[in-house]
């Protein structure tokens, strides 16, 4: 069918070998040799069973030192490790959903910042009892921010945004004290039970780990999206491409890369600006290109269809082209690697907010109220680096696929709503989903998330569990790496219908939509807890019997394991393809991978064996129908 | 029951019945005994099309029925289901050609049954150019006489070729209607089986204008879905066997509305309660899109009635 042919690992992986050829050449180092400087792993920290939370230790546990100093067994001591490893990245996102609700409360007629989604602004006014009759949208857009800011340290009460939960899941959470309370409150109170001598109780620590897991997913998260949305539009589906070949040698390439989009948004603005394009042709250019590197290339991309250069493990790879004259970053993700390695190119490696500095870089200090000209001096100091490239240097893969993203929950209704009967259906609901889903058409859905890993050959397990999940009529739903890596291989082409299963090739085909549909960044995983909870309040089932999971194949950060615990939350079952540290419990084992389910309605299932893994997908899935009897 | 296994079941029943029929007829008559429809380059054209091979007697049926068993996969997925629905038809197409051993002459006024090549070549340009917006194939009785004839009239209207399966022949009939190919309204059967009929009309068309070639069952399958602008109403109560031909229908691209409760697939299988939206629902779920202009006329008016005869008296 046309030209259309999937991009293989083993390609991706002949581009970068001959990228770090021109490394050698220059002496970079490179992830791929520091990964063999770290191995093997130690065993203790791998378990989980290594603590140094206080000065009595390092303590860890053997079989002749079964217990801590203070007495801890290896149950505790994995528990808390596993309970501050969710605090680091529910803090993370919840601070990152933080900026954007300050970043609202900035929004001005005239300034740098405007209000672009207004509908959305009105709707979440009305979620906070923001009065909005007859008030400015901008008086009304403060306030709303306003009401957000509050969410992260209230008091009393819960999160607002758990409110959209089904009942059946939300009553369940309170009943078992894993309701989120205020944002902060969660990650502190999380700190403060991973203390020493506070909690060793593996039961304990794994609820907690929820709760702040859902502080994250249905508060700072959301808050995140929602957030942008309204400020920067609410995504509908566009065409861009990816993987590094969307850089273009004749131009000014400046990269962002990291995951708050008040920057990479205003870089793009002026990048797009007449007098820079201009200013690049007077140094030589030929234009700017602006391309993206993980979860703010998965927010520009999806708003503005900017190209997404790569992932995770591809962020050296920018730098390697020879052709990055900066690489703009802001928080979380970012290799400080990036700082020597720019200084063996003439890359400027640009850093920008105070959460995130690191040496060998620039730091142009970002804020929402100095965001324009902050910006437009970052895209001045690129522009004016080009004529520093050394051309013999310079080296783009010839490799790109075509993409069509930004699914948002309101975009896939609006799909959903092109396949309904106007003489029978209504309208702006998930139900024709849910039919192709009761009839069998489609067998279910899946949420691809999560980073690359080196332990895992990486982008592998992204594409071949997508690739037979989508040949088993299974939709997937993918943000975050995992989304970049199936817009690389070309899962994200319309055209890959042709290597689905024929029940969800012909959805593709009447509903116009790719196989694997891209829901965002890693905050937008709340977008997918939406969605789920809509499937459940249009379907009347309850979140964790419906025939959906997650999976995080290729995981690696602490908020990949705030996501899981998430996700989990929310009833949904989660697939790791990496190991959580918590092998030297078995207690804590049993917890998470069966005992949540008593508590949530879902625990999760970790298979290093990536081709076993999707496999348990799918079966689970089908365990989950027939106790539908669907 | 998962609508699958409903489909997987009716697929069985005709299976079984068509193996019997076959053995009957081999022991009748011998397994060199011709078989075929008349009037037609494309033997049985359904199995012509899908598989490549062509049936000239009774032997061949035989294995023609294991190459049949073999599109009959049980997995829950729906190109299992869409198989089974293409066997089913394949399975009603042996059937129907049975009935026509020995130059027998099976059907009887008003049913056409096997429709011959002239006509499709015939019904061919005004698809093409559209004149002829879509072919209906209604299955089972309406509800009421008064609603089975409002229907047909409505498509009738419009232009839309309408074929006629089981109990709505009589219906129509009671309403005093005039059926017929002059007047775009084909009773087939009153067998569930005589739908195979119209779906040799589509499948011929692939073959004749669409220039697939036998035995390409993909290119079959996705020109009938771009290109034939069939729909199917099918009425309650719906069996298996009935469920499993939806199914072959849904697999050619056609959608199939019904008034039973019945599972729904967007676009696909669509439920309707209200028959005198049949009409809006079938047209928008296959986008047909018609524009009417009204002649304020005190009699029908409509290409469709272009053939018709008028008689003395």
């Amino acid at each position: 069918m046309g030209n259309f042919k999937l991009t293989t690992v083993e390609e991706m992986e002949a581009a970068t070998n001959k990228l770090l050829e021109t490394g050698a050449k220059v002496g970079a180092d490179a992830w791929q040799y520091r990964v063999k400087n770290q191995t093997p792993h130690c065993k203790f920290g791998e378990q989980g069973i290594c603590c140094r939370i206080c000065s009595m230790g390092p303590c860890r546990i053997t079989p002749k030192a079964p217990r801590g100093i203070c007495g801890c067994d290896a149950h505790g001591i994995v528990g808390r490790n596993f309970l501050k490893f969710t605090a680091g990245g529910a803090a993370t996102h919840s601070d990152h959903g933080r900026e954007i609700c300050h970043t609202l409360h900035c929004a001005s007629p005239d300034g740098a910042y405007k209000i672009k989604d207004e509908a959305k602004l009105l709707k979440l006014a009305k979620e906070f009892g923001v009065e909005t009759e007859g008030r400015d949208i901008y008086e009304i857009a403060h306030e709303t921010a306003e009401a957000g800011l509050m969410e992260y340290g209230k008091p009393f009460g819960y999160q607002k945004f758990t409110e959209r939960m089904p009942a059946s899941q939300r009553d369940r959470l309170l009943e078992n004290e894993m309701l989120p309370r205020a944002i902060d409150r969660e990650v502190s109170s999380s700190l403060h039970m991973a203390h020493m001598g506070c909690s060793s109780l593996p039961e304990a620590l794994v609820k907690q780990s929820v709760r702040c897991g859902m502080g994250d997913g249905w508060g700072g998260s959301m808050m995140g999206t929602e957030f942008s949305d309204v400020l920067f539009g609410t995504p509908k589906p566009i065409d861009t491409e990816a993987n590094l070949g969307v850089m273009v040698a004749e131009n000014v390439n400046i990269v962002v890369h990291g995951h708050d989009p008040s920057l990479s948004e205003m870089i793009c603005e002026y990048a797009d600006d007449p007098e820079m394009i201009a200013y690049a042709k007077e140094m030589g250019a030929k234009g700017i290109t602006v391309s993206g590197v993980c979860c703010t290339s998965n927010e520009v991309a999806m708003r503005r269809g900017i190209p997404m250069a790569g992932n995770f493990l591809q962020q050296e790879n920018v730098v390697l082209t020879g052709a990055c004259e900066a690489i703009v970053v802001d928080v979380q993700c970012i290799f400080p690697a990036l700082g020597p390695l720019s200084k063996c190119f003439h890359t400027k490696f640009i850093t920008t907010s105070p959460i995130a500095q690191m040496p060998d870089s620039e730091f142009i200090r970002f804020s929402a109220e100095t965001a324009a000209e902050n910006a437009k001096l970052i895209v001045k100091t690129a522009i004016e680096n080009f004529k520093n490239r050394k051309p013999e240097l310079v080296y783009i893969p010839d490799m790109k696929q075509k993409a069509t993203v930004g699914y948002s929950v309101e975009a896939i209704v609006k799909v959903l709503d092109g396949v309904t009967n106007s003489q029978v259906d209504e309208t702006g609901t998930t139900k024709p989903l849910l039919e192709c889903i009761t009839s069998g058409v489609i067998r279910g859905a899946v949420a691809m998330v999560g980073c690359n890993n080196p332990k895992i050959r990486p982008d592998y397990a992204h594409i071949e569990l997508m690739k037979k999940l989508i040949a088993n009529d299974i939709i997937v739903i993918a943000s975050g790496c995992s989304a970049q890596a199936a817009a690389k291989a070309g899962l994200m082409d319309k055209e890959a219908k042709n290597i689905c299963g024929a029940g969800l090739k012909r959805v593709c085909e009447l509903a116009d939509i790719p196989p694997v549909l891209h829901m965002g960044s890693c905050v937008d995983i709340s977008r997918m807890m939406n969605l789920a909870a809509e499937l459940s309040k249009d379907s009347g089932i309850p979140i964790y019997q419906l025939p959906v999971v997650g999976c995080a194949p290729e995981w690696m950060s602490e908020k990949a394991v705030s996501i899981g615990n998430y996700v989990v939350g929310t009833g949904i079952d989660t697939f790791l393809g990496v190991d959580p540290y918590v092998a030297g419990s078995d207690q804590m084992a049993a917890l998470l991978t069966d005992g949540l389910r008593k508590w949530t309605g879902a625990a999760y299932t970790v298979e290093k064996d990536i081709d076993k893994l999707v496999d348990l997908m799918i079966e689970r899935i089908e365990e989950k129908r027939e106790a539908l009897g669907i | 029951m998962t609508l699958f296994d409903v489909v997987f079941n009716g697929n069985d029943t005709v299976y079984g019945l068509t193996e019997n029929a076959v053995d009957a007829a081999i022991a009748q008559h011998g397994a060199d005994k011709a078989v075929g429809f008349p009037h037609t380059a494309y033997s049985l054209p359904c199995y012509y099309a899908v598989t490549g091979t062509k049936i000239e007697k009774l032997g061949d049926m035989k294995d023609a029925l294991a190459v049949i068993k073999s599109l009959m996969t049980r997995e829950k997925r729906l190109n299992d289901a869409f198989m089974s629905g293409v066997a089913t038809a394949l399975c009603a197409e042996l059937i129907e050609a049975l009935k026509y051993i020995d130059g027998a002459t099976p059907y009887e006024e008003p049913c056409y049954g096997h429709l011959a090549d002239a006509v499709i070549r015939e019904l061919g340009v005004p698809l093409v150019t559209g004149d002829i917006p879509g072919v209906a194939v209604i299955l089972g009785s309406a509800p009421s006489t008064e609603e089975a004839a409002a229907l047909v009239k409505s498509y009738q209207a419009q232009g839309i070729l309408v074929t006629l399966v089981g109990g709505i022949i009589d219906q129509v009939a009671e309403a005093g209607m005039k059926t017929g190919a002059n007047v775009r309204v084909i009773p087939l059967g009153k067998d569930v089986t005589s739908v195979i009929h119209v779906v040799s009309v589509a499948v011929r068309a692939a073959l004749i204008f669409g220039n697939v070639a036998p035995g390409d069952a993909a290119a079959l399958m996705e020109y009938t879905f771009k290109r034939v602008p069939a729909f199917v109403n099918a009425f309650a109560p719906l069996d298996p066997v009935i469920v499993a031909c939806g199914a072959g229908a849904i697999a050619l691209g056609f959608p199939v509305i019904t008034n039973e409760e019945t599972f729904r697939v967007p676009k696909s299988l669509i439920v309707q309660k209200d028959v005198s939206k049949f009409n809006a629902t079938s047209l928008e779920a296959r986008d047909i899109k018609i524009k009417i202009t009204n002649i304020d006329i005190p009699v029908a008016f409509a290409s469709a009635f272009e053939g018709e005869i008028i008689r003395r008296g």
